[in-house]
């Protein structure tokens, strides 16, 4: 079984686009939490969320024209590959249609002996559902409803949906879209595949390239995921299941895990991308190695699709099989990134797990969640979790919990309240919990040889 | 040391049966099940044709206490949960839904049942719109006030992709590893080649897989409509619409259903006298790099991906007794996918036993699990399945094709399958030998 490392991250996420930025303002205990700007929210239950602000394609990557059309969430999966795939040192992006097929043509004279064997890099992302054409949708439906039959007349329906509707609007909504332009930006054509097991997605995505990895079955596997849901129908399908906080008066408090007056998650949005490599191959192109990526686990709750399951028995398992994947102890662990999404729900039951999976230990085990902060990425949460663990081994220091203030009796761990703090930190865990009751975790440590 | 895997249940649900012994049956006896669209009025659409399930009433396939929650399952939940009790049932499995007393080990049985884009009920949200209208608009400040209360609370939930791999873990009570592949016409391969991989590293001895979607609502038509993926010239004759690798093939039709295997580790099969279909030997995965809507033309990472599941399997291509390509009946796709057969077989190509089934079921898209049900079918049953249409092989190509289904040596299988966007898997299935 290979050993896996990472030697990429990159993100863009509601606090900003560069792996340094971000990182310094989560720190700082910063929010990317404000008012709702992409659609008018005033009247909904929930008028605040965790957008990407200032998102230009351009900025990262030169030549972008083989990726028209790509939608919001695929845009940012493109940026944060990018972003990923140049801190790696991988050979150069192929931002051209041209050149992804004749990538050894093209770069030869570029790359040495030691050229990039495109056929064994893979990639698993977790890429959300795209954007909804919200304004020819609407009005297709509308247009040809027959209220006294109670039903659309679908006859008039395609009328106006072929006028109003086009081809690339709607096959750029396939959850396969960012997986497909990440494969033409980067010329991969190993084993690719998308998975979309909503809130937990990510994790998995990222957890099952390591398994292709420790099979041989690739050399390389960029990993992540990227969601855009801050739309009309994505906020009132959150907001009916009372999901969401509600707390608008106040955005950058509005997230608050863990907390008594917790309420809810804050949909955000964008993507987080890692690089992931065999060990052998990271050394042999001598790249330099962030992380090692060294237990995963997987579970479902087989409960209810609405609630967790209270005993928490999934997502202790995930936890369980984790550590035991990578062959360590609770008192290994020296930060938990915790799902923490801030529900009455979550926050309880994740606590419960952890003091199940961690024992005696769970006292002393630090835990922060950055949705907090950064809100809730759906199918990107994961990533950018994970990448955050990379940066407190890599720093020795935690990122907080905010909006910590009222003691809940039911969350009683030490959540790194309101402040972050310097901590040896050789081995971290990020949990991510789906609806539906998908449990995944994966464990990443400081490398060592 | 990797573990042996084997296919102990195959659950399907299709546009020519409702039951995996069914679907081969009428698969077998030429029977076509892309007919003119009767779900909804297709009349504004320039395709009207579509392998359409049969009627079923999902609460004869969940338990009793289970019935209201059928209430939150789009239509691509039920077809995953009708399969999944098909396939269970032929396993001999005893899940929860079928006793007090499981006699499964809930832990060790992981689930990945694949997905497409989920289209939302359109008569269920525009009568929920018409309270917010304003023309043809929805006004957003009277949707967000009021209008949206018009909506279940539960709504988001029978929509989202992974709530098919949800329900099935509920109803049987599988806590083990579980996934959702969201790779379009590639999603059941890749689960199932996922799932073989979960129990050959030994995360669990078991795992119900494979896939299921319906593009048959105005929505998943309407954009195969836009792509100029489907059939608009066979309105007339739908029996002859879905013409795979044929010289006059003029586009595939939407079509609904799922496919799924209970794979299972083979020691653990032969402990509880289990029977068993065949063993999974081979699994490739690969991505074009090309475009987000066309295939390769040279299908060069196509055959990569049958390729590598060959020299997993040991198997040289010219053993290869029964080939299912993906065979979607799209002229330029097809011949894209036959430059990657031809690559990964060279000349075995023109004797392989070659039985794409599209021309019977439609497209399933992520529900084309049920090629690989066909696939191991036929090594159960040793027979070839009709290629229904493929009459007058593109560019003069010589393959081996029948109108009629074939009793034959099905030693080893092989089932391949490519999607929008360029994802492309392929799975090798071998007959038990007598050991």
């Amino acid at each position: 079984m290979n050993r896996v490392v990472i030697t990429g991250i990159g993100w863009v996420t509601p606090m900003g686009h560069t792996i340094e930025g971000v990182w310094k303002r989560l720190l700082a205990g910063e929010s990317g939490i404000s008012r709702t700007s992409l659609f008018d929210a005033a009247t909904f239950p929930t008028s605040i969320s965790a957008e990407v602000k200032d998102f230009n394609l351009d900025v990262h990557i030169f030549d972008h024209s083989a990726h028209k059309g790509a939608g919001r969430n695929t845009q940012f999966a493109l940026a944060a590959c990018a972003s990923a795939w140049n801190m790696a040192g991988l050979p150069g992006l192929h931002a051209t249609r041209e050149s992804a097929g004749t990538v050894a043509e093209s770069s030869a004279a570029k790359l040495d002996a030691a050229a990039l064997d495109l056929d064994r890099v893979g990639i698993y992302l977790a890429g959300g559902e795209g954007e909804l054409d919200f304004a020819a949708f609407t009005h297709a439906a509308l247009a040809s409803w027959n209220a006294e039959t109670g039903q659309i007349d679908t006859v008039r329906w395609a009328e106006v949906a072929f006028e109003k509707m086009n081809a690339t609007r709607e096959v750029e909504q396939e959850p396969n879209m960012p997986l497909s332009h990440v494969a033409i930006l980067t010329g991969a054509r190993g084993p690719a595949l998308n998975c979309l097991t909503a809130c937990a997605a990510s994790t998995q995505a990222i957890g099952e390239a390591t398994e292709i990895l420790r099979r041989g079955d690739a050399d390389v596997m960029i990993g992540g995921g990227a969601h855009s849901m801050i739309h009309p129908f994505g906020v009132t399908g959150f907001n009916r299941l009372t999901a969401l906080s509600t707390a608008n008066d106040d955005p950058p408090r509005a997230s608050r895990p863990f907390d008594a007056n917790r309420g809810g998650f804050v949909l955000g949005e964008g993507a987080g991308v890692v690089i992931l490599e065999t060990l052998d191959h990271a050394r042999k192109r001598g790249a330099k190695i962030l992380a090692e990526v060294v237990g995963y686990g997987s579970t479902a709750d087989a409960f209810r699709i609405t609630d967790q399951d209270p005993e928490g028995l999934g997502a202790v398992v995930a936890m369980e099989e984790a550590m035991r994947d990578a062959n360590i102890q609770p008192t290994d662990i020296h930060y938990i990134n915790a799902h923490g999404t801030g529900t009455r729900e979550n926050d309880g039951n994740e606590t419960q797990a952890i003091k199940t999976a961690f024992k005696e230990y769970a006292a002393s085990v630090p835990v922060s969640s950055i949705k907090s902060m950064m809100g809730h990425l759906i199918a990107a949460a994961g990533a950018v979790e994970l990448i955050t663990c990379v940066l407190a081994i890599r720093d020795n220091v935690l990122p907080p919990t905010m909006n910590l203030h009222t003691h809940d009796p039911e969350c009683d761990l030490d959540y790194i309240p309101n402040k972050a703090r310097s901590a040896q930190v050789s081995a971290a865990m990020s949990n991510s919990f789906g609806f539906g009751g998908q449990n995944d975790t994966l464990i990443v440590r400081r490398f060592a040889e | 040391m990797a573990r042996r895997v084997v296919i102990t249940g195959i659950g399907v649900i299709s546009p020519i049966g409702i039951g995996h012994q069914t679907f081969w049956q009428n698969l077998t006896a030429g029977v076509v099940g892309v007919r003119t669209l009767a779900s909804f009025n297709p009349g504004g659409f320039p395709s009207r044709i579509a392998g359409e399930v049969p009627p079923y009433k999902i609460g004869d396939f969940v338990p009793k206490s289970y019935r209201k929650a059928t209430k939150v399952m789009a239509r691509d939940i039920e077809l995953a949960v009708v399969a999944a009790d098909d396939a269970f049932k032929d396993s001999g499995l005893q899940s929860r839904a079928y006793t007090d007393a499981p006699t499964i080990n809930s832990q060790r049985f992981g689930c990945n049942i694949g997905a497409g884009l989920i289209s939302a009920d359109l008569n269920e949200l525009t009568a929920a719109m018409t309270s917010a209208r304003s023309g043809n608009d929805l006004d957003l400040t009277a949707w967000g006030r009021e209008g949206m209360t018009q909506l279940t609370p539960l709504w988001l939930l029978k929509y989202l992709p992974n709530m098919l791999a949800c329900h099935v873990t509920i109803v049987h009570g599988l806590k083990g590893p579980s996934n959702t592949i969201t790779c379009a016409d590639a999603s059941s391969h890749l689960a199932i080649g996922e799932a073989f991989r979960t129990i050959q590293r030994g995360d669990a001895e078991l795992a119900i897989c494979g896939g299921a979607e319906s593009k048959v609502n105005p929505m998943g038509l309407i954009r195969q409509c836009l792509l100029n993926r489907v059939a608009v010239e066979s309105n007339d004759q739908p029996a002859e619409a879905v013409r795979p690798f044929d010289a006059s093939a003029r586009g595939t039709a939407v079509a609904e259903g799922g496919g799924l295997f209970i794979l299972e580790d083979l020691d653990h099969a032969r402990a509880r006298r289990a029977k068993i279909y065949a063993e999974v030997v081979g699994f490739g995965a690969s991505q074009d790099a090309y475009s987000v809507t066309t295939p390769d033309p040279t299908g060069r990472s196509y055959a990569a991906a049958l390729t590598k599941a060959l020299r997993e399997a040991n198997v040289p291509a010219d053993k290869v007794d029964l080939l299912i390509p993906h065979g979607l009946g799209i002229a330029s796709h097809d011949r894209a996918e036959l430059a990657g057969l031809r690559s990964a077989f060279g000349e075995a190509l023109s004797s392989v036993a070659f039985s794409p089934i599209k021309a019977q079921t439609g497209n399933l898209a992520a529900g084309s699990g049920v090629d690989a049900a066909a696939a191991v079918l036929a090594i159960h049953h040793q027979q070839a399945p009709p290629a229904l249409n493929t009459v007058d092989p593109i560019d003069g190509v010589k393959l081996n094709v029948s109108r009629e289904s074939r009793a034959t040596e099905v030693s080893v299988s092989m089932s391949s399958v490519y999607s929008l966007g360029g994802q492309n898997a392929a799975l090798v299935f071998r007959k038990m030998q007598a050991e």
